[in-house]
């Protein structure tokens, strides 16, 4: 299982079930993951499209959608932050 | 240093008192204390709604925190950030800075403030009679977070 975490206006669109799911057996890297997840959920695909999304892995920055996920993982999406 | 993220109100005033209580090591003290408005624009806030990521958030304003406080004469640093529902009048954020001298205080404390503007973890939705939007950062507090990275 993976952990989903749907930060700020990405949190309003995303489903409860996506907290948790099992990895579809095509799922290997964040880029993959993030046009499952679009795939399930085309509004929250759309508007991860719309805005510039951050991908955090076990709560460490992804600087490439190349890197592999596994089975444990918490991957979280960000959209552009706003604090201050 | 100390970095809280805080679903609670907080009183900046007595948050400053302790923190430079018997610094006496330190010839400047400069705070910075952001609030709720009332209104943005003309139109009006009835309540502001700050998601963040829990551990996440905490750990990159600390690092934004480090890192800023490396670059001058800085010996303390407090960082408060609220989280949650917040009111109009209400403190959002409080960043305050000991220094030797006034400007690297006063220094640290701008730069600070226009990392976490673009960089900390949090997300901004204003609530108002007309409904409510998530807040992005404005094209000016990109470029001033570009300035803050040549210093």
């Amino acid at each position: 299982m993976v952990r989903l975490v749907f930060l700020g206006k990405f949190g309003e669109v995303a489903p409860a079930e996506l907290a948790e799911v099992a990895l579809p057996g095509d799922v290997h890297t964040l880029q993959d993951l993030k046009d499952w997840v679009a795939r399930q959920q085309p509004l929250l695909g759309a508007a991860m499209d719309a805005t510039r999304t951050r991908m955090i892995v076990n709560q460490c920055v992804a600087h490439d959608l190349s890197q592999a996920i596994a089975d444990g993982d918490e991957v979280a999406f960000l959209p552009p932050m706003s604090g201050g | 240093m100390e970095v809280r993220v805080t679903s609670d109100a907080f009183d900046p005033q007595a948050e400053i008192a302790a923190f430079a209580a018997g610094r006496d090591d330190a010839g400047a003290l400069v705070s910075f204390v952001g609030t709720c408005r009332a209104a943005t624009g003309g139109v009006a806030v009835d309540e502001l709604r700050i998601d963040h990521y829990p551990g996440f958030t905490e750990k990159e304003i600390a690092r934004l925190a480090e890192e800023t406080s490396r670059r001058f004469d800085c010996p303390d640093l407090l960082v408060v950030h609220r989280v949650g529902a917040i009111r109009p009048g209400e403190a959002i954020v409080l960043v305050a800075a000991l220094s030797t001298h006034r400007s690297d205080a006063f220094e640290v404390v701008r730069i600070l403030m226009d990392y976490l503007k673009t960089d900390a973890p949090l997300w901004k939705k204003e609530t108002g009679p007309g409904g409510a939007r998530w807040i992005e950062p404005r094209a000016e507090d990109y470029a001033r977070r570009m300035e803050a990275e040549k210093g």
